[in-house]
């Protein structure tokens, strides 16, 4: 196997032991970007001689020489993050954020900058001003967003991992459509300093996308500046909770995460309840307001009037439409985050982790990103909303594993959530996942990647 | 509750205009549109009761809310 198809940890142990040199790892990389990234759309910028300075400087850490993609919500020391945007509300320079510092002191090297939805308002991928990025699974469908680049960057095996961020379930969703293994962090446990909203935002979180637990485990690691420690799950009580986010989902999603759930309870000799947890509905609502009045400070009246006009429509009405959100519904918004953190915890004191499907339905097509619910005909970004805002909207861990695939070849993602800190249970129980199922889906390979590498490869 | 729509597009451009935010039709017709997803769940979490619900002092999103007093 080439050292660029190798798993992030695989990678780093190759260079470690002197088996792979990390200059022909970063060439390969960048050959592979090259070869594979004009389908994919999944990193909007390269900036070789930039790699090579962080390679040639790269401290003995523990990703030594390993290429790496980080999203475009991330400023890096040369050049400012664009959100995915033509233009954001406050201007944005150049600058070392937390997460880049985490990276180049463990010693890995950025190879690019990763795609996503534009302003981070999306599920899907869809909207950005890149153009959206693809997924390698079928690139007329959704990657998933917003850390859309990312996901799509690791699942065509460009790179081994890459860093995200997640304020409405922006790492889980991509991870989901892509098969990947994304994690959510406990809020404030990763490196944020340096986001533009990192002094305002209640609900974003820097987190990981890669092929598996233990590669998530590692690249956690180096974003939450100390080492996670590796259990094995043992007894787990495993939460179902029979309301929308588990019951109004696509027939082979509701069935394949059924089947992991009872794989992963058989695996660590544990239990399945089910457990109430009212008020998810609203906590959603709750959630998605909250999130999108954290950052009002910044929009006054002139910027909102000299929008650039290269913004979406779309998004150009959501930011003119926040300030017309009354303050009492905000008010009301933070009193049920209150009220389902106490629920959550109570919750948290009968099961180790909660279960259900992180996406109701496979990557819906990039034309039309609508999906098809026992319920009904619904927009991507609402439907994937309700599994995913509840982890930003109470600051605990979350994380989405591949589970299987549907009768079109898509990736199909089961979350767990766990307490506040419990970060690590989830990565145990999610290796407990892949243990359980034979790495049958974490070693799934989409059709793109399998493709043998074209003649110029490497030149 | 038939002229509901009639009442949202009136909020939103006069809503818009009394902030000094400018909008066209095209961009009044798609906030409208946001409005018509929003609105509803705006006015949901509004009549929702939370007058019982004691904010957490010091919010702590890292950690769990700490135990209510009785």
């Amino acid at each position: 196997m080439r050292p660029i198809d190798l798993s992030l940890r695989g990678q780093a142990a190759a260079i470690a032991a002197g088996d792979a040199d990390p200059s022909a790892l970063l060439d390969e990389a960048l050959a592979r970007i090259e070869e594979r990234n004009p389908a994919l759309n999944a990193i909007v910028e390269t900036f070789p001689e930039r790699s090579r300075e962080m390679l040639a400087s790269a401290p003995d850490g523990p990703l030594r020489g390993v290429p790496v993609v980080i999203k475009d919500e991330w400023p890096l020391p040369w050049r400012a993050q664009r959100f995915g945007s033509a233009e954001m509300l406050t201007p944005t320079v150049p600058a070392e954020s937390g997460p880049f510092r985490a990276l180049r002191d463990a010693g890995a090297v950025i190879v690019g900058v990763g795609n996503m939805e534009e302003l981070g308002a999306g599920s899907t991928g869809a909207i950005s001003v890149y153009g959206p990025a693809r997924n390698p699974w079928d690139p007329e469908r959704c990657p998933g967003g917003s850390s859309s680049g990312p996901a799509a960057s690791v699942s065509a095996r460009l790179v081994g991992g890459a860093v995200g961020a997640d304020g409405l379930g922006s790492v889980r969703y991509p991870a989901a459509y892509c098969g990947l293994t994304g994690l959510k962090p406990t809020f404030a446990r990763s490196a944020m300093d340096g986001h533009h909203a990192a002094d305002t935002t209640t609900t974003i979180v820097s987190g990981p996308l890669c092929l598996d637990a233990a590669d998530c485990r590692l690249l956690s690691s180096v974003l939450f500046g100390e080492s996670l420690g590796e259990g094995v799950a043992s007894g787990l009580r495993i939460g179902v909770v029979r309301d929308v986010p588990s019951e109004d989902v696509d027939p082979e999603v509701g069935e394949a995460c059924e089947g992991a759930i009872d794989l992963l309870r058989a695996e660590t000799a544990g239990t399945i309840r089910e457990v109430a947890l009212p008020g998810l509905e609203e906590a959603t609502l709750a959630a998605v307001l909250i999130a999108n009045s954290d950052g009002l400070g910044e929009a006054t009246p002139e910027r909102l009037n000299r929008l650039n006009p290269e913004i979406s429509l779309i998004n150009r009405a959501v930011l003119k439409y926040r300030m017309l959100i009354p303050s009492v519904a905000v008010s009301h918004a933070h009193r049920i985050r209150t009220l389902t953190r106490r629920r959550l915890a109570a919750v948290f004191e009968d099961v180790d982790v909660l279960a259900w499907p992180t996406v109701p339905a496979p990557a819906p097509p990039l034309e039309a990103p609508i999906v098809e619910l026992p319920s009904g005909t619904e927009t991507a970004d609402r439907a994937n909303v309700r599994g995913g805002a509840l982890a930003n909207l109470t600051g605990t861990p979350a994380i989405s594993v591949p589970v299987g695939l549907s009768s079109a070849g898509l990736p199909i993602g089961l979350q767990l959530g766990a307490a506040w800190g419990r970060d690590e249970l989830l990565l145990d129980a999610a290796e407990a996942v892949e243990r359980a199922n034979g790495r049958r889906w974490v070693d799934a390979r989409p059709p793109l990647a399998d493709a043998e590498p074209a003649a110029a490869d490497g030149c | 509750m038939e002229d509901a729509p009639d009442r949202g597009g009136q909020f939103i451009a006069a809503g818009l205009a009394s902030l000094g935010i400018e909008a066209d039709e095209t961009e009044l017709a798609v906030v409208g549109g946001v409005h018509e997803v929003f609105g509803p769940a705006i006015r949901r979490l509004v009549e929702f009761d939370t007058g019982s619900v004691i904010p957490e002092p010091d919010l702590d999103l890292s950690q769990p809310p700490p135990q209510e007093k009785a």
